[in-house]
């Protein structure tokens, strides 16, 4: 008498703890693809996207982000550095860190701050603040898409 | 540039950033796009209207 040859699948323990940890093996894969995309939003605006393969979501949100930051600047919009006594400068500083590379690529190299007196200055503190919590909300989703909450 | 262009572009910027964010359907996207760029801009000069009749004062001494 022969015995039936098996496949390996068939062969395989599918055993609820095996299942479990075949279901912890993807989630951990997706927590670790989630986390590196929010690594790479916060970097820099859109990247997070692109390596998703996200690439005109990305183009699109890199160009808004720096169009805001841009018109900000070119308009001398206050760019927040936290400022002892001032606690909602720290919230508005972490705001405006949001926009990631470009902030201090600003604030280090470039050398900016605002010009108070500048006509546009309302104006360009709105704009730059913006672009960082703009980003920041990029990260969120670039977190969700990662992970699989998103599409 | 004047206050009105600064308000639509920035209103263009938000409403374009949120409806790729929040919508995945082209349609969609359209649709809420339109919703938040007339809502800020029709809101803006709505707010902009009533304060007319007020007195804008003295400008506020630079710091």
């Amino acid at each position: 008498m022969t015995t039936p040859i098996r496949s390996p699948e068939t062969t395989r323990p599918e055993t609820p703890a095996a299942k479990a940890a075949a279901a912890a093996a993807v989630d951990a894969a997706a927590g670790r693809r989630g986390a590196l995309a929010a690594v790479l939003a916060v970097v820099f605006p859109g990247l997070g996207h692109l390596y998703l393969g996200r690439k005109a979501r990305a183009a699109l949100f890199a160009v808004i982000v720096l169009v805001a930051v841009v018109l900000g600047a070119k308009l001398d919009g206050n760019l927040y550095t936290p400022m002892q006594g001032h606690p909602l400068t720290y919230l508005a500083t972490l705001g405006s860190m949001g926009m990631g590379l470009p902030y201090f690529l600003l604030l280090y190299p470039l050398h900016y701050a605002g010009d108070v007196t500048a006509q546009g200055y309302d104006y360009g503190t709105a704009f730059l603040l913006s672009a960082g919590l703009m980003n920041l909300l990029l990260v969120l989703d670039a977190w969700d898409v990662g992970t699989g909450r998103k599409e | 540039m004047s206050h009105f262009l600064l308000m639509v572009v920035y209103a263009l910027l938000l409403s374009v950033f949120f409806a790729a964010l929040w919508r995945r359907n082209r349609r969609e996207q359209v649709v809420l796009f339109l919703q938040l760029f007339v809502g800020m801009v029709g809101g803006g000069l709505l707010v902009a209207w009533l304060m007319y009749p007020f007195p804008s004062g003295p400008p506020a001494p630079i710091p």
